[in-house]
């Protein structure tokens, strides 16, 4: 149960996320959500909770009606799906037992959107019943687009070479980044001979690449633009807000079609969807020649693009590529100074010069390529203690050995340190997306802010810019959106009228940090302390510092939003920021001065491959305890050790009564030395604000590890994963949060 | 697993003729068993393994493979055959199969490995029904080699259903 449980409730995570990431009129992430949706059903049939099972089914098939069009496709009724999600997690939380109240709340969510589901259905048990109520839509998969126009598209003929087309889906993704980049800082600087040079280049590749690949509407998209972008290079044309409109939006076609691509590539040619350029190519062409006047090009570039249809394409919600963002108003609100820490000169042409040298001299490596080069370098350390401690070899008092093998541990630490380095890319990428993200945030809410990134050179290990993505966005969406205050709130205050979002990233220690400051308002302490009240999170005697207070933002199902916008507040809140953070072993907290502002501070560890880990002994096993979880560990005095009921073991740490786990127990390890904790010795660790005494027999050492996990084996309850240690053997990483649910049944 | 399914499913197709080719053969007790040879990556002695708690009984645990950590599990238990303590002539057999992420590697401990049989069409039977109570999904079928019988198995399914899915499957 609680293995299922727990895949449930990260079901729930990852679609209250993903809601976020919802914009009207972007149906692929709703596919995901969708899903992820159909997941959840299964996942919660498997553990047995049947009211989210019906819950998450009448939820999909809301959501179905989305896609289907039957319902509104609107900001207000994703919010009301956010509060959805937000009520399934409310009922897994209460144990699967949903009551009264949240059904009929969940019911009326759904039923605002226009789908019609009855309290009695969901908490009833039919299972008969269980495929969509309603007039179930056919599932997707099925219905198969009945869609009219290009019935037979010229599928795939650019097929034939898969390793120059995956190549060219790496490449153009790049450019196609280079070119947002570009674009939104040729905003700063019109008339930047040089940036307009770098918008043109990459169209100019990707029209010769798809050109040579066949792929035709990426190339004449492409073309197209690189003559519009040409015209500009000679001056035909000023590069004005219409021109940077219509290129932002033919790169997020671009990027949907280039996606596309790389789906057929992986799942076949079935997923091929044409994509209608028309009114792209339209608005280039009026563009060029000057046909459209001013008042009415604002509307053009947002007109739906036409109908765009897949042949028989099998997820049609996914057909309408390209949802040409908003870009109603022409003046820019967003601005943007990339600031480079070392940077001292003046910005511009220099810095981005500078830029451009240090990417020059680095090359592509195949991910595989890497892994292994790691995997083999940490073979080639352990292989070397083993011959080192072989006890022939120890025995050999030759200074020449003694010399040679030190030489030797140097060069393998140092091989093993640049390996493991080149595993690490800076967190640039990721910070660039957010540029885009306030610059639409900030359109969106009518609100003036100002982005200003630093150290975005700092490195982060590539496994974690995925997981950490996410999370930003919603930070970012909360710092726009109920940070900063509109501008004429701003001036009541006496601050700018422009609202500053500083984005941060640096190394400090071990840990690689992320800040998210903002100049807004602050937090209202007292509101949140009123709501962790009616919530039951503290007493009413309780005395907690504002700083403590002010965290609570982060525990499950908080939300304090007056408004909900379309923005954030969709019911789901810090929550799964904080859960998404911990997952990569880090930690979040904010820190708030009221009418100030908020700083939000992430901190992770700077790779995911390698952990600081404690190894204990457990009779004939060893495990491994994360450093950052232990907060001490002792050889107990009998005074201080208690029972309860002769069963419940505790322990008295510095006046707080620490539960013991046994680990032999937990793990069922026969061989154990000590079955008294008070001849043991026990370790103090710390998760998510829940302190245990592990007990264990010994302590032997201190050790950064590296992390493998456990071949086909996933979630195994209570270990993180695997290592192996100095003398060829497995050790298992401690999962604590799993040990400690193991401990409790 | 899907890989697994449409495996079976082509195999249904062909009848027994699919099932020809080379098999590595070894055996349990008294009972010898072959599985094909494409999915064998290498067979090593038995070495020390790290017990993984919270598993089943013949999950025996993990091994370092070179650098490389992978499950090992204990074919006996997994056929409820009583245990064996493990000798000089037991090995693990490296096999491969489709996990949902790619492929993985799993080890399974057999008594002793005997060779590398080329069984072809006509020697090999359907698996035989044995009734409810013994589930033979995971043979592929019968040979008659030699006026000896080899239980072809349908390694996939069992380190499926044995490790993977167990995990997978949430």
């Amino acid at each position: 149960m609680t293995n299922m449980g727990k895949a449930v409730s990260e079901l729930l995570d990852d679609m209250a996320l993903k809601i976020l990431m919802v914009e009207p009129g972007d149906l692929s992430v709703v596919g995901d959500l969708l899903d992820l949706g159909e997941q959840l059903v299964t996942s919660a049939e498997a553990a047995k909770v049947p009211v989210l099972g019906r819950m998450g089914n009448a939820f999909r098939a809301a959501l179905e009606k989305i896609i289907m069009a039957e319902l509104p496709d609107s900001a207000e009724n994703y919010e009301l799906l956010g509060r959805c999600i937000a009520q399934m997690q409310e009922a897994l939380r209460k144990g699967g037992v949903a009551d009264e109240a949240t059904l009929t709340a969940f019911a009326d969510s759904l039923g605002r959107i226009g789908y019609a589901v009855g309290v009695a259905d969901l908490a009833a048990v039919s299972p008969a019943a269980q495929p969509s109520p309603s007039v179930a839509p056919p599932p997707p998969v099925a219905s198969a687009a009945p869609s009219p126009p290009p019935a037979q598209t010229p599928v795939p003929d650019f097929l034939q070479d898969k390793d120059l087309l995956s190549g060219f889906i790496d490449e153009a993704f790049e450019h196609l980044e280079s070119i947002e980049i570009n674009v939104l800082e040729l905003e700063q600087n019109p008339g930047d001979q040089e940036i307009i040079n770098n918008i043109f280049r990459p169209f100019h590749t990707i029209k010769g690449v798809s050109g040579f690949l066949n792929l035709k509407t990426i190339n004449k998209l492409a073309h197209a633009t690189e003559n519009l972008l040409d015209d500009v290079r000679n001056g035909k044309r000023p590069m004005d807000s219409d021109v940077i409109d219509i290129v932002l939006n033919v790169g997020d076609c671009l990027k949907d079609m280039v996606q596309n691509i790389k789906e057929v590539l992986e799942r076949g040619p079935e997923c091929y969807q044409e994509t209608d350029i028309a009114t792209y190519l339209t608005r280039i062409r009026q563009l060029q020649e000057g046909t459209v006047g001013p008042v009415e090009e604002a509307t053009l570039p947002v007109s739906e693009p036409s109908a765009s249809v897949a042949a028989e394409a099998p997820a049609p919600f996914k057909a309408p590529v390209a949802p040409a963002k908003p870009a109603a108003r022409a003046e820019v609100v967003a601005t943007v100074e990339p600031v480079e820490e070392e940077e001292t000169g003046p910005r511009g042409g220099a810095d981005k010069g500078g830029q451009r040298k240090k990417l020059g001299s680095s090359i592509k490596v195949d991910v595989e390529k890497l892994d292994a080069l790691v995997n083999a370098v940490g073979e080639l350390v352990i292989m070397q203690s083993l011959v080192r401690q072989n006890p022939l070899v120890a025995r050999l008092a030759d200074p020449k050995l003694a010399k040679d093998f030190s030489q030797l541990s140097r060069i393998t630490s140092d091989l093993q340190r640049t390996a493991m380095a080149m595993r690490m890319v800076p967190i640039r990428q990721t910070f660039d997306k957010m540029i885009r993200l306030v610059r639409d945030l900030s359109k969106k809410t009518g609100k003036k802010v100002d982005l200003i990134m630093e150290g975005a050179e700092t490195e982060i290990d590539r496994n974690m810019v995925d997981s950490i993505y996410d999370p930003l966005v919603h930070m970012m969406r909360n710092s726009v959106d109920h940070g900063i205050q509109t501008p004429e709130e701003r001036s009541k205050f006496g601050k700018p009228a422009t609202g500053t979002v500083h984005l941060r990233a640096y190394q400090k220690g071990g840990n690689m940090v992320i800040e998210i400051e903002d100049d807004g308002e602050g937090l209202n302490t007292q509101k949140i302390k009123q709501k962790a009240m009616s919530r039951g999170l503290i007493q009413a005697g309780e005395s907690l510092s504002d700083h403590e207070l002010n965290n609570l933002i982060f525990m499950p199902g908080f939300s304090t939003a007056d408004k909900i916008t379309d923005v954030s507040g969709r019911g789901v809140g810090m929550d799964v920021v904080k859960k998404a953070v911990e997952k990569l072993r880090g930690k979040v907290e904010v820190h708030s001065q009221p009418g100030k502002g908020c700083l939000f501070v992430i901190r992770l560890p700077l790779t995911l491959a390698i952990i600081d880990g404690i190894i204990v002994r457990v009779g004939s096993e060893r495990y491994i305890i994360p450093t950052i979880a232990i907060q001490e560990s002792m050889r107990p005095e009998a005074k201080n050790y208690n029972t309860v009921h002769n069963r419940g073991e505790t322990l008295l740490v510095r006046g707080e009564l620490i539960p013991i786990i046994r680990l032999y127990e937990v793990f069922g390890v026969e061989s154990t030395t000590y079955t008294d904790p008070r001849e043991a010795i026990v370790v103090v660790v710390e998760n998510e604000g829940r302190k245990r005494a592990l007990m264990v027999d010994e302590l032997l050492g201190k050790e950064e590890v590296v992390i493998k996990n456990l071949g086909g084996m996933q979630d195994v309850s209570g270990v993180a994963g695997g290592t192996i240690l100095g003398d060829g053997r497995v050790g298992l990483i401690l999962d604590l949060a799993g040990v400690i649910a193991s401990s409790a049944e | 697993m899907e890989a697994a399914a449409e495996v079976r499913l082509g195999m249904g197709e062909e009848g027994a003729g699919g099932l020809a080719g080379k098999y590595l053969t070894f055996s349990l007790g008294n009972e010898d068993y072959g599985l094909g040879i494409l999915k064998v990556r290498e067979i090593i002695g038995v070495m020390e393994i790290t017990a993984v708690p919270h598993t089943p009984n013949y999950i025996k645990g993990v091994i370092n493979l070179r650098g490389r950590v992978i499950p090992v599990l204990d074919l006996r238990l997994k056929f409820a055959m009583p245990p064996e303590e493990y000798d000089e002539r037991t090995c693990i057999i490296v096999v491969e199969v489709q996990g949902r992420n790619g492929a993985v590697q799993v080890g399974m401990v057999v008594d002793s490995v005997s060779e590398v049989l080329n069984i072809s069409a006509d020697e090999i039977e359907p698996p035989p029904s044995l009734g409810a109570s013994r589930d033979t999904s995971n043979i592929l079928g019968m040979a008659k080699v030699k006026g000896e019988v080899k239980i072809l198995l349908d390694i996939e399914q069992v380190v499926g259903e044995g490790v993977l899915n167990r995990f997978d499957e949430q």
